[in-house]
Formats: C-alpha cells, structure tokens, sequence
C-alpha cells in the first residue's frame, strides 16, 4: 500500500507559501535579457521530466476519474454520461455520513496525539547531550519499516494469539482478562490505529520540528534566562512562536495524511467493529472494489479532492496573515 | 568557614544537576525502549516456534510459489529504478524550481503538490489503463513509473527547498569559470545538495521496497510479483488460520533492508533534513 | 573548485546511465513476454488443443491448492500449458475489476460463486453456453453453480471446485460430556443442547464456536437453517431480502442465547474469519458449523472429528453450496484452448482422480458413489448433503452480504448482540433489500 501518499509522512503539502516566501528572499540580479531567456529556456528544459511524469502519469489520470465521475462506467463496455447520478448517490449512501464524521474525529484526535507526541520527544532531544543521537536513531527508527508492514506488525503485536500487550498488562495488574485490542470495541480499534500511526510516525515529525528548533537562536534562550524566565515561560514565549511556520508545515501534513487515511484500517480494523472506524477512503474503496460501481466511486474521489484542496488553501491563507500581521 | 559553604552549595547544585540527568536520562531511555519494543518483538516472534526457537517461519516463507528469489529480484528491480527515477526526475525539477525562472513554474509545482492530496486507490484505475495503452502493461517499469510519480511531492518539496539554500556565490562562481547550467550542476550543485538527494533516495526506497496496492493493481503474472505482494498472498493461503508467527517473519523480512540502509546513511539523511531541507 | 570531486560526479552520472540502461533493457525483457503471450494466442485458431497454448488463470490464494492439482494434472498431458497466478483473498476482487477497465483479464478466471452473477451480468466472461450444452454429462453438473453463472439465458461459467456447510462435532469431548457419538443432531434446538452438555466441561473447552463478525461466515453456516425449515432469505430474483421471516427469527433466536449464556467460545464474537479454521483445529470446541474442505485440515490435527448435516429448528437439513466457479474471459484470445481446460476439469476421470482423490467434493452428481468417497463415511455424508444444498443468488452479493461494511454484517451483529433480535431482522430487511436494489 502507498504508505508514502496517503499517510501524514509527506510533507509537500505546505509548500506553496514556503516557497513564495523563500522565492522572495532570494535575490535575482538583473542580468542581460539574452541570458534572461536563455535562463528561462533551461529552467523549462529541467523542469520537463518533472512536468512529463505529473502530466502523463497524474493530470491525464485524473482528467479521466473526473471524467469517469459524470458517467456510468461499467467494468467492461462503453460507459455513458449520467451526470448528476453520481453525485446525488454518494449523498444517498447511508456509510458515508459516519464515514465522514470518523474521519473528522479520527484526524481531530491523530493530529494532537501525535503533534503533542512528536513536540515532546523534539524537545526531550533538542540539545546536544552524550547520547542524544542513540535517542533521535531510537525514535526515527519505525520511519524505517513500510507503513503497511508497520500494519501487520501491531496486527500480531496486539492479537491475542501471540501479542504480548495482554499478558503483560495481565501480569501488571491492569486488566483481569485479555482485551480485543483492534476489534473489541469502537475504542479500541481507533486507540490501535492512533497508537499505531503514533508509533510510526512520531520520529518522522519529531525530525522536522527538530529542524525548526535548531533554526531558533540560542543568544534568545540565554536572554531568556537572564531575564528569570522558567522553562515554561520560555517554550510559550519563545520556543512556539518562532516555531509556528513549521508547526504549520507538520500540522498541514497530519490532517491532510489523516483525512486520506485507509491503509491502517484496511489492515488492522477492516472498518470495524459494526462500522466505527470505517474512513472515506475506504467507502471509494468498498465502491469501486466491491460494488464495481466506478463512477461513483470516482465522483467521492473527485469531492474528496476538492475538500482538500479548499482546506489546504485556507490553511495556507489563514497562516499567511498571521505572517503579515 | 566560607568555603565550607561553597562546598556544600556546588554539592547541593550537583545533586541537583545529577537527579535531574537522571531524570532525563530515565525518561527518555523509557520512551527510546517504547518505541524499539515492536521491532524487538517483531524480530523475537519470527524466530519462536511451538518447540523453542527456530528459523520454521522463514522457511516457511523462502519455499513459496515461484520462490522467494524471483520476488526478491523483482523488487531489488522496482526498487533501483523507482529510486533512480525518482532521484533523476527531482534533482533536475528541483533545480528548475529551486533555481530558475520559467513560465508555468509555480503552477507545476502546486501540480506536483496536488499529488498528495487525491485518494490514491481511484486513480490507480485509470493508470492501469493508461500503462496499457502505453504497452507497459504487467511491467516493473510501469509500476516503477508509478511508484516515482507518488514520490515526486516529497522529493521535489526536499530537493527544491535544498537548492534555493544554496548560495547564490557558488553559482556565480562556477559561471565565471565558464560553467554552463548543467555543468554547475553536476559539478557544483549536486554536492551541497547530497544530503537531500540521499534522504529522497532513502524515501523512494522505502516506499517501492513496501509498496502493495500498486503492486497488486499493476501486476498481472506471478512471475512480475514483487515481496510484499508475495508475503500477502502467502498468508491467504488456508482461508480461517491466520499465521501469525509467519507473518512476523514476513515483516522481519521486508524491514530488514530498510532498518540497515536506515542506520547507514543515517548521518546524511538527518543533515539533509538539517541543512534547509526542510526550511520554510 | 570545480574539479574537487570527479568521482562524485561520475558517480552521478553513473547513476543516471544506470537508469536509463534499466529502462531499455526492463522495456525489452517487458515487451519479449507479452510477445510470447501474444504469439501463442495467434497460434490457437480452432482446435487450439492440439498446438500447444499457453492458457492464463487467476485464482484466490484460498482456493490455489486444488487449481494447482487439476493444472498440474491437465500440463503432464496436454500440449496446452496453463499457468496459474493467485493473488490475496480479499484483493482478488479488485485485481478483477481493475483488470477488466484495462482489458487484461487473462484466459481464464475464477470467482466465488456468489459474486459470479455480477461477473456474468458485467459481461466478464464469454458465452459457453453452446459449448457445455455438447458435454455429454451436461445434466450432472452442479445445479445450484449453473444457475449462479447463468444470466439472460446464457451460461458464462462452469464449477470448479465446491465447498459446502457442513456441522462439525468432536466426538472425544461428545464421549467425555456423556453424549452419543453416533447421534449428531438432527434439529438446531438438539445441536444446542449439545453444544451446552460439553460446554459443561469447562476449563477450554468451549460448546461452539461462530463467526461472529464475519457476514460470509454467518450466511454459509446459518441459512442452511433457515432453508431446512422450508424459508428462503431472498426472492429467487436476489432483489428483496426476506431475512425477517418467522423461519429467520427462530434460527438466530438459538444462536442468540448461545451467545448470550456463553456456550459460544469468547473469540467467536470477534471472529472475521481469520482464525475461525484455528478455533476448530484446536479441538476445544464441541460443535460447530463450518466449510466441508476443512475436513482433512482437522483431522490432520489429529481431532476425532464427525460430520453431520446442518439441520433445520424443526429437523430436514440443507447446506449453502459454496465454492468457485470458473470462466473464459471476454477478452481471451485462446478461447477454444481455454475451454479445453474447463471441460477436461469436469470429465470423469478428473473429477475422480484428481478432485475426489484430494477429499475435496467433485462437481458431478453422478460420481458422488467414487472409489475414494465410500472409503470415508464422512465423505459420503458430505455427498449426500449436496443434493439438498442451494447457492444464494443476487447481483449485489459482496456489497450485500460479504463485505465487512454490507448492511448483512450489521444485521447479523444486531440479532446476535443488539438490544432486539426482532428490530435488527426487520431493520436489517430493510437495508438489505435496498443494497439488492442498488444499481451501479
């Protein structure tokens, strides 16, 4: 499964502003017009591959699942334009309401579990100290194992055939019989997935606002000190502050990672017990794979993209007048 | 008298100092250990069998189907040339994003951005059908294809913010030596840049040695399977008897290359994260 | 500066050369194979048999062993070569359905005979109807599967291995609870009496087991029931549930109370079928529904295990006729090879000697008295539960009832753990039927 896609690890989707605002910090020098174009000529010729693989291999693939959404398109045969019909079923599907208010609570509770996680762990490792490397490796280490084997690994770590986790809470006292972790109950099935995404990218996020905080000047922190501040004092009033683009960037990643989740549920739960962690992604799945009904799996598609779209451009809006300001 | 009290007082101030070292230290070796025991016990349950410990499990696994080898090369293949491609295709745009002016810049790059943003199972179909119409049907190289165009966000985001940090010195330096673009490139450019181009390459790794749903879609003949969908097929085999056991061995299996490589080039892909890989 | 590090340098450039060298030779090897394929197509013509095709198959990773027998058999002496790919269980599906948007389904596919409607209805397969109906034993073929594959009139796919619900009993913990070996029970009420005598044993051992997460598990074990006393869950159409019927309450009543009072083993509340063969291979369980080809799979593990027919509340018996069907894909182009295959699967001397010599049940009723099925009396039971078997039947079958998100799964949960039995069979009869009614 496409553990690098349609999980919060890919940080891209914060770029935009990024790179306008980097694009502005550089200076470009006034140069002859000749050289100017040529210069132009070259930045395209570097740029082909790049608009040769988005071209071919992304924009004329979703040219045709927005074509497929305004059409009947049977697994076989010639489909046929049956425009709004699509659309209005994806309203009708009882799934989708709980689908979609699953996917908003789950990313609500992913992105603070695993922001608060991965801060905590940035700040525990943030100075240089004997040792800190072996911890940062430590942390960063689940990064390394692929997100779906990730899945099968807590698929045996938290089974009651051969998981530890229940003899040992059993041995400490904390619970009297064994516990259906990942099926039990709709709480445990989401406490799985998040402690699993938790797990697995934790280290990831960890390394990114490890970037922002070393970008911060230590002469503040020493200021800081001076003037009597305490270590809360100074992580409000200093740390966060100028940690806030890159806040911003990891926030940006997890909810959009989260708001596409399916491998996690598709392994692990199955979208179950009776429903309770069933995501939208899995819905265009269930649509496409089980019901064979490609057009209206291709018109959720289609809506899914446009909500993230929009919610990636008022993010991105709404941080950049705070910039301003 | 004086001194007597310094004494105590650096005493105090070391005791101090210790309890909270210790603190630290107990703290973070707890959470380090948290995050180690999955691969630990991973690692523990492939090699327990009913009668003490073994190597069963991986046995098990080796002898299935074609045999693990042709898996395995199949995946060594997607996995080189997803990692070439991937690194061919965003160290020449990031160059272009990071460093030049061209029309249509800024719209390629939301392009590529958007990537991110589209449930990726939908989008399979039409490049099934698409790779077909291209003759690359049942073909690493489409599902290498593939797999590169999913990496390009991550890759092209880390290697244009790499080379905008470059200074602009360097460039004009090599310009005065009569260095066109290309040769600034390959000459100059491309070692400042090396951490980047080892942190995408890393992730390109991680993400075709792992891949399944791609695999499965894009593959039609059991001698193109690539591991992971051979582990997965492996595991269907008697319906209503999950092999747990055999299955740990299977992720042990696929995480080990990665856990290696991880360690190796782990000063490089932490700097390349470090040196502005990441800043915005 | 500049000429610091040549080595780097080549070493990228080395890099690029590399992949653009993969990329042509990957391209050549690519293009050699479908060559090859494509060569052999062109080769068959009529009577393909005779020259030699190679014949692609997919098949489930469950069902993969048996395939494996008759390929096998079929390559050591026919000319023609077939060559199988399994892909995952619950991928296999959307493998299907991804391939047939590209046009590139191979020869042959099989599929669950419950989802073999759609495929048929999809128009996935070729017409065999012209071609079975010269099968001199085209009468003695598995009824309920024909049916299955049969749309509009014509017939697009042809059994290929069976697999039916069958009840289990351990006759060791039978002795040990002070009942009679040899009288399985013959209503549902006397199986859960029996269930809770050896539930009375305690310790681990357990009345019965269920899946009870699992709608495919549920449908396979428990309609037997149902169609026993006379009921059916649908029209014969697969358009409108009837799954709130007197007949219906009255089973999932018995398993209700089963759940409740704890003769069901704990896991089974949880079970979606990943670990249902396990609980039954562990030999804790008394009696238990579950697929006739696990018959061999549990006695391997050394359990005295006894087969009974699945009765009804009021007596009679039934069994869900389950298992594959396979058909010619509308693409192939070595159709004639293909059927050459798929006839010599149903042949006699297949049939017995491969199929039947594997303990698996064959597709033929008039082979149902083999050298190898009067060996085994539970065999022979399992043979004769056959003829009184069904094979539900609707369009929408996995988006109804299989699938973990099908309006069936919910059902069953309700009856089995909801507040009232009555309110999830009528609510689930209503959602079920508009799931039937869907179109894509």
């Amino acid at each position: 499964m496409q553990s690098s896609t349609a999980t919060p690890q890919s940080p891209a989707s914060a770029a935009g502003p990024g790179g306008r605002r980097l694009g502005r910090r550089i200076r470009v020098r006034p140069a002859p017009r000749g050289r100017n174009r040529r210069r132009e000529l070259a930045g395209l010729g570097y740029a082909t591959p790049t608009a040769v693989v988005v071209g071919l291999l992304f924009l004329a693939p979703l040219v045709l699942v927005c074509w497929m959404s305004v059409n009947h398109w049977p697994l076989l045969g010639s489909p046929s334009v049956n425009f709004p019909h699509n659309y209005t079923s994806v309203a009708d599907d009882s799934l989708i309401g709980n689908a979609a208010w699953f996917t908003v609570k789950y990313t609500l509770v992913t992105t603070v579990v695993l922001f608060a996680v991965a801060l905590g762990l940035a700040l525990l490792v943030q100075h240089p100290r004997p040792g800190v490397a072996l911890l940062r490796t430590a942390f960063f280490l689940p990064a390394a194992v692929g997100f779906a084997t990730a899945s099968l690994l807590f698929l045996g770590l938290l089974s009651n055939a051969i998981g530890p986790v229940n003899p040992l809470l059993q041995d400490l006292g904390l619970i009297n019989k064994p516990v259906d972790w990942i099926t039990g109950s709709p709480g445990g099935a989401l406490g799985s997935t998040v402690t699993l995404v938790t797990w697995r990218f934790a280290g990831f996020n960890m390394l990114i606002l490890l970037t922002g905080l070393q970008a911060i000047p230590s002469e503040l922190y020493e200021a800081a000190r001076m003037d009597g501040a305490n270590r809360l004092q100074t992580l409000r009033r200093i740390t966060l502050p100028l940690l806030r683009p890159t806040i911003a960037l990891v926030l940006i990643m997890m909810i959009t990672g989260s708001l596409l989740a399916f491998d996690q549920f598709y392994i692990l739960t199955k979208g179950g017990p009776d429903n309770s962690t069933t995501s939208v992604v899995m819905i265009i799945v269930r649509d496409a794979f089980v019901r064979f009904d490609l057009g209206a799996a291709a018109a959720l598609s289609v809506v899914v993209l446009g909500i993230l779209v929009l919610l990636n451009v008022l993010q991105l809006s709404l941080l950049r007048r705070r910039e301003e300001r | 008298m004086t001194s007597t009290r310094e004494a105590t007082m650096t005493g105090n101030r070391r005791f101090r100092r210790d309890a909270g070292k210790l603190g630290y230290y107990g703290t973070a070796g707890a959470l380090a250990l948290l995050f180690l025991f999955p691969l630990l016990w991973s690692g523990w349950a492939s090699v327990k069998t009913p009668h003490g410990f073994g190597l069963t499990n991986y046995r098990n696994m080796v002898h299935y189907g074609d045999g693990i080898g042709t898996y395995l090369v199949n995946s060594v293949e997607v996995t080189t040339m997803t990692v070439c491609g991937t690194l061919l295709v965003s160290v020449l745009g990031g160059y272009a994003f990071g460093r030049f002016r061209f029309p249509g810049k800024n719209l390629l790059f939301l392009a590529t951005l958007a990537i991110l943003m589209v449930p990726y199972p939908t989008i399979l179909i039409p490049l099934y059908v698409l790779l077909g119409k291209m003759g690359l049907q049942n073909s690493l190289i489409g599902l290498s294809m593939v797999l590169v165009m999913f990496q390009l966000p991550f890759a092209t985001f880390m290697m244009r913010n790499s080379f905008e940090a470059v200074p602009q010195e360097l460039e004009d330096s090599a310009a005065v030596d009569g260095c066109g673009s290309f040769t600034t490139l390959t000459r100059v450019m491309i070692h400042t840049v090396r951490p980047a181009v080892v942190t995408v390459g890393l992730f390109a790794f991680l993400a075709a040695w792992n891949e399944f749903f791609a695999a499965l879609i894009l593959l039609n003949s059991s001698d193109k399977f690539t591991l992971p969908l051979a582990v997965v097929s492996m595991e269907g085999r008697t319906f209503g008897s999950i092999d747990y056991p055999t299955l740990q061995a299977g992720v042990v299996f696929m995480a080990i290359p990665c856990l290696v490589l991880f360690l190796l080039l782990q000063r490089s892909y932490v700097r390349g994260f470090m040196t502005g890989a990441l800043r915005s | 500066m500049i000429r610091s590090r040549p080595r780097a340098v080549r070493r990228v450039l080395g890099a690029v050369l590399a992949t653009f060298a993969l990329t042509v030779s990957a391209a050549c090897s690519s293009g050699g194979g479908s060559h090859t394929a494509g060569s052999g197509g062109s080769g068959s013509g009529s009577g393909g048999a005779a020259k030699g095709v190679t014949i692609t198959l997919w098949t489930r990773a469950a069902t993969q062993s048996q395939t494996q027998a008759l390929v096998d058999a079929y390559n050591s002496s026919h000319a023609n070569h077939v060559v199988i790919t399994s892909y995952p269980n619950d991928q296999y599906p959307a493998k299907i359905a991804s391939a047939a948007g590209a046009r590139s389904l191979p020869d042959i596919f099989t599929s669950d005979v419950v989802f073999a409607p759609n495929y048929a209805a999809q128009g996935l397969w070729t017409d065999v109807s012209s071609r079975f109906a010269s099968l001199s034993f085209k009468d003695k073929v598995a009824p309920s599967f024909i049916k299955a594959a049969t749309n509009g009139g014509k017939l697009f796919a042809v059994p290929h291995d069976l697999d039916l619900s069958v009840m289990y009993y351990n006759k060791t913990l039978y002795k040990q609870a002070g009942l009679d070996p040899t009288k399985p029970p013959t209503t549902l009420a006397e199986y859960a009496a029996q269930a809770r005598a050896v539930a009375k044993l305690g310790g681990k051992v357990h009345g019965t087991y269920e899946g009870g997460n699992c709608g495919g598990c549920i449908e396979f074990t428990t309609w037997p029931s149902i169609w026993a006393d006379g009921g059916q869950v649908m029209n014969a159409d697969g358009t409108t549930s009837s799954i709130d019927s007197p007949q219906a309450t009255a089973v999932y009543q018995i398993y209700r109370s089963l759940f409740a009072d704890g003769t069901m083993a704990p896991g089974a509340k949880q079970e979606d079928g990943t670990t249902w063969l396990s609980a039954l291979q562990a030999g804790e369980i008394g009696i238990a529904p579950g697929p006739s080809s696990w018959l061999n799979l549990i006695e391997q593990k050394g359990v005295d295990i006894g087969v009974a027919p699945i009765p009804g509340v009021n007596g009679g018996t039934s069994t869900f006729v389950g298992g594959d069907v396979a058909g010619i894909s509308a693409t192939s182009k070595n159709a004639d090879a293909a059927w050459d295959f798929l006839s010599w699967c149903l042949d006699d001397q297949a049939q017995v000697q491969v199929v039947a010599k594997l303990h698996e049940i064959i597709a033929r009723t008039d082979l149902a008295q083999n050298q190898y099925a009067v060996k085994d009396p539970n065999v022979v039971t399992i043979n004769q539960v056959l003829a009184k078997g069904q094979t539900p039947y609707a369009l929408n079958f996995n988006a109804t009832y299989n699938d973990p998100q099908s309006p069936w799964t919910t059902t069953l949960r309700g009856a089995f753990f909801g507040p009232s039995l009555a309110g999830a069979l009528s609510s689930g009869q209503t959602a079920i039927t508009a799931s039937l009614k869907q179109q894509g």
